[in-house]
C-alpha cells in the first residue's frame, strides 16, 4: 500500500499532459508521469518512489502507435512489452523484452517505463542502441526527435517535463541478424548479471550491454576491437574487457569477477552464434 | 490395529479443501475487513546493535487518524518459547534490523504507515556480532547483557551468561577419544550456511479484540494457537480461557508460523485503543527481516572408520546463528545434536551444538527443523569419505546404516517399530536414479550429467506432553463432524484426518464434514501443528474418537436390536448384527438417540470424545545427552541428477527422488504432493536462498525482486516418489508422520551431485553458479 497521497490525472493529449505538468511544477508539486505503474507502485510501497502528483499518459493516442509508417517502426512509449512481443514487428526487441521480469507484469511494463526505470538495467535500450534509434521527445519547445544515444546515455536520462512520446527504428534494421544472451544468477526470471545484444549490420559487429555497469552502453571503443579482423577472437575478446566503459558492478546478483567471466563467455556466444570472426 | 481391507486409509482422495481454493473463495486471515476495524504498523530498528536513546512520536502523532502509538516502556518483559529473551517492542536496545520498536494504531492502513515513517529514533550504536565465529571469540560483543536472568519456559536450555551462547547442547556416547584414535581412516570438513526465508504464500497476520466482559479474541494465521493462549498467559496475566483463538486456513507455514510473534503486539495494540479490533499484517519486507526466518549453520563434522569402512566415531561441532533471538534456534540446537550422526550407527559420538546470538534477523523453526543442515554435513561428509577410502559412496553408507538394536546418540533404543526400513530405501532408490548407469557421465551435448544421494533421519522433538484431541458430533442424517484443533497449512492434514475417521465408521470421506477453521474455545488442545506430528497425534485422538461413538452406537443399538453389544458391527452408516448383516438399524436412528415407535427415546446423541498423549519421552540429560527425545525415526533417501554445461556452471536438475518409510501412507496422492513440494523446497533452499547482508548486517535482498527461489518451470524434471510402508505399531493405521521429510535429503543429495558432477567439493549453499565457478577456479589455481 502506498502510505503518501497523491493528485492522479490521466491526459488524453500530449497538450493536456504538459499543462498538467506545468501546472502542478507552478505549485511547487512534485510531479511525475505515469505509464504501467509496475516501478512507481512497488517503489513508492517501499518508500523509494514519491510525488505529489501523477499524470499518467496511457491514454493519449501517440503514445500507443505500434506500426510501420514510411520505412519505419514506431512504437509507442505507453506499448506493453507482451503487446511488442505479440506483434512480430522486430526479432531482437521481442527477444529483449519477453526476459524481463514475469509475463504478468510484462502485461503491465511498458517499453517507455523500462526505458526511463530508476533500475540500472533497462534492456529494452539494447537492441535501440544497436538499431541506431531515434525517440520522439515532447518537451517545453514540443516535440523533437534525437537519437537513443544521446538521451540514455550512462546515468542520463530525460530532461524534466519531457515526455517520451514514439521510439523510432528504420524498418531496415529490423531483421538484422541478430543474437541476445541473458544470464541471471540462476533463475530464468530475474535481473541480468549481464545481458548482451548484438546485431551484424554491413558486415559489422555491434553490441551493447546490461547489468555490467551502472547503466547500459554501447561502445565505439569495444565494436571497433570485436570487429578486428587482424585479431584473434579470444584477444579481441580480451582486448575489449579492457574498454569497459565504467566499473563493473558488484551486488548481491554477483561479484565483478564473476561478471567479467561472464562477459568474456557472452562475447564467445555472440561470435558463434552471429556466426562472425571466423 | 485391524486388519481388514480399507476403503478410505490408503486411497488417493482428493483433498476436501480443494474446490474452495481452486476457486479463490476461502478466506485467510488477512482478507478480513470490518467496520471500525482499526489498523497497527510497526515502526523497525535501522541498526542491528544500538542503545534507544529516545523514541519521538509527537510528529507522527500529528498524522490525522492515529489512534495509538506504543512503544518499548509499554510492556518492558521478555518472551519466547524455549528462553524468554526477547521483548515483544524493543526495550532500552534493539538487536537487529527490522525488530519492531513501537506500533502505530489508525483508523487506516496507510495512516498507520504514515505515522510509522514520522517517528524519530536516536540510537546509540553498539559493535554488531556479524556472524556465528566472531559471537564464539571470547572478545565478541555480549547481545544479551541480562543471559544469566532471563526464565527458561521449558528444560533443556543451558545459556552461559557473559557470552553470546543462548543454548549449548551436549551428547557424549561411548568413549570418542579413545576410538578416534583406533580409527584406520578419519575425515574433518566444516560447512556453513547462511540465513533464509520461509517465503510462505500468506505474510503473517493477526487481528485482536478485547471484548466488554474482558475476553481476548484472537484470529490468527498461526501453527500455535494454544500456545498463543499460554503466552498471553504467563505474560499479560489473562485467564487461559479468556483467550480464545481462531485459526482459518492457514496459507503456508513452514515452521514460521509457530512463533508468537504478532499476537502479543496486536494485543498491545487492542489494549492502547481501550480493547477494538487492531489488525496487524507484516509486508513482505516484514514477513522476511521483522519476522523470525530459517537459522544459519556452521557445523564441523569428524569421522573415524576402520579398515572395513565401519563408523567407529563420530564428532560434531555445530555453531547455530540464531540471530537476536534465540526463539526457536534454541530447540533446533537440541535437534541437531540429538540426531547428529543422520541413520547411521556410530558407537562412539561426541557433539557440542550451539546456539549463538547475532545481530541478524532471529530464527525459528523452519521445516525440518535443523535436519536439512545438518543432513548436509553428514551426506557430504560421507561422500568425501567413501572417496577417500576408494568405495562406492552406496556401499559406505549401506554398511553403516543405523538398525534395530542400535542406539541413537542420545541413547534411545531402535527398534523395528521406532524407524523404517532404511536398506529397502537405499535399494529403491538406487534402482529410481538409475545408480548403476554411473555417477557421473558426459552426455553427447557435452554436458555432465552426475547423480548424488543422501540418506536422512529424524526424530520430533515434541513436547514430551504433546498431545492431540478430537470431538465427533452427529447430525440427524447420520453423517459425522469432526472437530480438532489440528491446523490446515496446506500440507492436507484436515483431509487425512477426515480419512481416518472415515475408515474407522467405515463410511465415506465425502460423509465426515471436517471442520476447517480452529477454534480454541471448541476445539479440544492440541500440542501444535508442527514437526510432523499431526498425523500421529490428532490422527490417533480422531482414531479414538471414532472408536468412542462406536462403542455409543453399539449401546443404544444393543438395545434397539436386543443383542449385546460384540454382537455388532459399524459400517455403511448402519450397525447390524455381524453374522447377520442384513439385520441392522441406520446410524441415522440413532446418531441424536433413538425413538421407539411409542415415542420413548433412548442414548441421546452420538459425541465420540478421543485423546492421544505421547508415551515415554523424556527430556535429555545435561551432560551426555541420554533420553529418548521422540516418538520415531522415519528414515528415507533422496536422489537427484543433474546435467551441467562445466563451461558456464549452469545446471538442470533432471531427476529428484524421494524414497521414505512413512510407514503406512494414508493418502498416496497427498503424500506424494508432499514429498515433491519438500524436494522443492529443499532444492530451491539449496541452489538460490540465501539471505545477503550487508556491512551494517541489513538484509539487503529483503524483497522478492531480489530474494530468489526457484520458479514453477524449474522444478526437476522427473520427480518420482516412492514409500516404504514398515508399519509403525503405534501410529493411527500404521502411519508416522511424514510432513517434513522431503526436503531434508534434496540440498545434500543437490550438493553431491554437482560435487561429483564438477569433481570439485561444495560445502557451503546455496549452489549458483556464481559459486560453483569460484571453487572450480580456487581449485584449478
Amino acid at each position: 500500500m502506498i502510505a503518501f497521497d497523491f493528485e492522479y490525472y490521466e491526459a488524453t493529449t500530449l497538450k493536456e499532459a504538459k499543462e498538467l505538468y506545468e501546472k502542478a511544477q507552478a505549485m511547487d508539486k512534485k510531479v511525475m508521469y505515469y505509464n504501467g505503474g509496475t516501478e512507481f507502485i512497488t517503489f513508492a510501497r517501499k518508500g523509494k518512489a514519491y510525488a505529489e502528483v501523477v499524470i499518467n499518459i496511457k491514454n493519449i493516442p501517440d503514445c500507443n502507435l505500434l506500426e510501420v509508417r514510411d520505412g519505419t517502426l514506431l512504437i509507442g512509449a505507453s506499448v506493453t512489452l507482451n503487446a511488442i512481443v505479440n506483434a512480430g514487428f522486430y526479432p531482437l526487441l521481442e527477444d529483449v523484452v519477453k526476459r524481463i521480469a514475469d509475463h504478468t507484469s510484462r502485461n503491465k511494463i511498458t517499453i517507455g517505463g523500462n526505458l526511463n526505470s530508476q533500475l540500472m538495467y533497462k534492456e529494452a535500450i539494447l537492441p535501440l542502441l544497436l538499431a541506431d534509434a531515434k525517440l520522439e521527445i515532447f518537451g517545453e519547445e514540443g516535440i523533437r526527435y534525437v537519437p537513443v544515444q544521446e538521451v540514455f546515455n550512462k546515468k542520463r536520462t530525460l530532461k524534466q517535463g519531457e515526455l517520451l512520446v514514439t521510439i523510432q527504428v528504420a524498418t531496415e534494421n529490423l531483421q538484422l541478424p541478430s543474437t541476445f544472451i541473458k544470464r541471471t544468477k540462476m533463475s530464468k526470471v530475474g535481473y541480468p548479471v549481464v545481458s548482451a545484444a548484438a546485431i551484424i549490420k554491413e558486415e559489422q559487429f555491434r553490441i551493447a550491454f546490461s547489468g555490467v555497469c551502472a547503466s547500459p552502453f554501447r561502445s565505439a571503443a569495444i565494436e571497433k576491437i570485436l570487429n578486428a579482423s587482424d585479431l584473434q577472437i579470444d584477444q579481441r575478446i580480451e582486448k575489449a574487457l579492457r574498454e569497459i566503459p565504467g566499473k563493473i558492478v558488484e551486488d548481491v546478483n554477483g561479484s565483478s569477477a564473476y561478471r567479467q567471466f561472464l562477459l568474456t563467455q557472452v562475447m564467445e556466444d555472440m561470435y558463434r552464434g552471429l556466426e562472425v570472426g571466423k | 490395529m485391524e486388519q481388514t481391507e480399507r476403503t478410505s486409509v490408503g486411497q488417493p482422495e482428493q483433498r476436501i479443501d480443494a474446490v474452495e481454493k481452486a476457486a479463490g473463495k476461502v478466506k485467510f486471515t488477512d482478507d478480513y475487513q470490518a467496520p471500525g476495524m482499526l489498523h497497527a504498523k510497526l515502526v523497525t530498528s535501522t541498526e542491528a546493535h544500538a542503545y534507544l536513546q529516545s523514541v519521538e512520536t509527537a510528529a507522527a502523532w500529528k498524522v490525522p487518524g492515529v489512534r495509538a502509538i506504543i512503544t518499548g516502556e509499554t510492556f518492558p518483559f521478555h518472551i519466547g518459547p524455549i528462553l524468554a529473551d526477547r521483548p515483544p517492542l524493543a526495550y532500552e536496545k534493539v538487536r537487529y534490523i527490522g525488530e519492531p520498536v513501537a506500533i502505530i494504531v489508525a483508523d487506516s492502513d496507510y495512516q498507520a504507515k504514515q505515522a510509522a515513517s514520522k517517528v524519530v529514533v536516536t540510537y546509540k550504536k553498539l559493535p554488531i556480532v556479524h556472524n556465528v565465529q566472531q559471537a564464539f571469540e571470547a572478545s565478541a560483543p555480549v547481545i544479551h547483557n541480562d543471559l544469566g536472568e532471563y526464565t527458561k519456559i521449558i528444560g533443556n536450555v543451558y545459556p552461559v551468561a557473559g557470552t553470546n551462547i543462548a543454548s549449548r547442547i551436549k551428547i557424549r556416547k561411548g568413549d570418542f577419544g579413545t576410538a578416534w584414535k583406533n580409527c584406520t581412516e578419519t575425515i574433518s570438513e566444516t560447512y556453513s550456511f547462511n540465513l533464509s526465508d520461509h517465503v510462505a504464500l500468506e505474510t503473517r497476520s493477526a487481528r485482536v479484540e478485547i471484548n466488554p466482559a474482558g475476553k481476548v479474541i484472537v484470529h490468527a494465521c498461526t501453527q500455535s494457537p494454544f500456545t498463543i493462549k499460554k503466552v498471553f498467559n504467563q505474560f499479560f496475566n489473562l485467564d487461559v480461557g479468556s483467550v480464545i483463538v481462531h485459526i482459518p486456513m492457514v496459507g503456508g507455514a513452514f515452521g514460521g508460523k509457530g512463533t508468537v510473534q504478532l499476537e502479543p503486539l496486536a494485543y498491545l495494540a487492542s489494549k492502547a485503543v481501550g480493547g477494538r479490533l487492531v489488525k496487524l499484517t507484516l509486508s513482505r519486507e516484514e514477513d522476511m527481516t521483522t519476522a523470525p526466518c530459517r537459522i544459519g549453520f556452521d557445523a564441523t563434522i569428524k569421522l573415524g572408520v576402520d579398515h572395513n569402512g565401519k563408523l567407529l566415531a563420530g564428532q560434531y561441532t555445530f555453531l547455530i546463528d540464531s540471530g537476536a533471538y534465540s526463539d526457536q534456534a534454541a530447540g533446533i540446537t537440541r535437534a541437531a545434536a540429538l540426531d547428529c550422526t543422520g541413520p547411521y550407527h556410530i558407537p562412539n559420538v561426541w557433539c557440542d551444538s550451539y546456539c549463538m546470538y547475532t545481530n541478524h534477523p532471529f530464527a525459528t523453526s523452519f521445516r525440518g527443523y535443523g535436519h536439512p543442515e545438518l543432513t548436509f554435513a553428514v551426506e557430504r561428509t560421507m561422500d568425501k569419505l567413501a572417496k577417500n577410502l576408494n568405495m562406492c559412496p552406496i556401499e559406505l553408507r549401506e554398511i553403516n546404516t543405523i538398525l534395530p538394536g542400535h542406539t541413537s546418540p542420545t541413547q534411545a533404543v531402535i527398534t523395528k517399530n521406532n524407524i523404517g526400513d532404511a536398506q529397502k530405501c537405499i535399494a529403491l532408490a538406487k534402482e529410481r536414479i538409475a545408480w548403476e548407469e554411473g555417477e557421473r557421465l558426459v552426455g553427447e551435448n557435452g554436458k555432465v550429467r552426475a547423480k548424488g544421494l543422501s540418506l536422512f533421519w529424524k526424530t520430533s522433538t515434541t513436547a514430551t506432553n504433546a498431545q492431540a484431541g478430537a470431538i465427533l458430533t452427529f447430525e440427524a442424517d447420520g453423517k459425522v463432524n469432526l472437530n480438532c484443533a489440528a491446523i490446515e497449512l496446506g500440507q492436507g492434514t484436515k483431509t487425512v484426518l477426515g480419512q481416518i475417521v472415515a475408515e474407522k465408521l467405515k463410511m465415506k470421506l465425502e460423509d465426515i464434514h471436517v471442520t476447517m477453521e480452529v477454534n480454541t474455545q471448541s476445539d479440544p488442545h492440541q500440542w501444535r501443528t508442527v514437526a510432523s506430528s499431526t498425523t500421529f497425534l490428532a490422527g490417533r485422538a480422531v482414531y479414538a474418537a471414532a472408536e468412542n461413538a462406536i462403542g455409543q452406537l453399539k449401546k443404544t443399538a444393543s438395545t434397539v436390536l436386543q443383542c449385546a453389544e460384540e454382537d455388532l458391527e459399524v459400517g455403511g452408516g448402519r450397525v447390524y448384527l455381524k453374522p447377520d448383516p442384513t439385520f441392522g438399524v441406520e446410524i441415522k436412528e440413532l446418531a441424536l438417540g433413538y425413538k421407539f415407535p411409542n415415542g420413548h427415546s433412548i442414548g441421546g446423541q452420538i459425541v465420540g470424545v478421543g485423546k492421544h498423549i505421547q508415551r515415554h519421552l523424556t527430556p535429555m540429560d545435561k551432560n551426555t545427552g541420554f533420553g529418548k527425545p521422540g516418538p520415531w525415526w522415519s528414515v528415507g533417501v533422496q536422489a537427484v541428477e543433474v546435467e551441467i554445461d562445466e563451461r558456464d556452471f549452469t545446471y538442470k536438475i533432471l531427476k529428484a527422488v524421494t524414497v521414505l518409510d512413512g510407514g503406512t501412507i494414508i493418502n498416496p496422492m497427498t503424500a506424494t504432493q508432499q514429498m515433491r513440494g519438500g524436494m522443492y523446497m529443499g532444492l530451491s533452499y539449496a541452489a538460490i536462498e540465501k539471505f545477503v547482508f550487508d556491512h551494517n548486517e541489513e538484509v539487503e535482498n529483503n524483497d522478492l525482486r531480489q530474494y530468489g527461489t526457484l520458479r514453477y518451470g524449474e522444478q526437476p524434471e522427473q520427480y518420482t516418489v516412492d514409500f516404504i510402508e514398515t508399519p509403525a505399531a503405534d501410529g493411527p493405521y500404521g502411519a508416522r508422520g511424514i510432513g517434513e521429510y522431503g526436503v531434508i535429503g534434496a540440498p545434500a543429495a543437490l550438493a553431491n551431485s554437482l560435487s561429483n558432477a564438477l569433481q570439485v567439493e561444495l560445502n557451503e549453499l546455496p549452489l549458483v553458479p556464481e559459486y560453483l565457478w569460484k571453487m572450480k577456479k580456487e581449485r584449478r589455481q
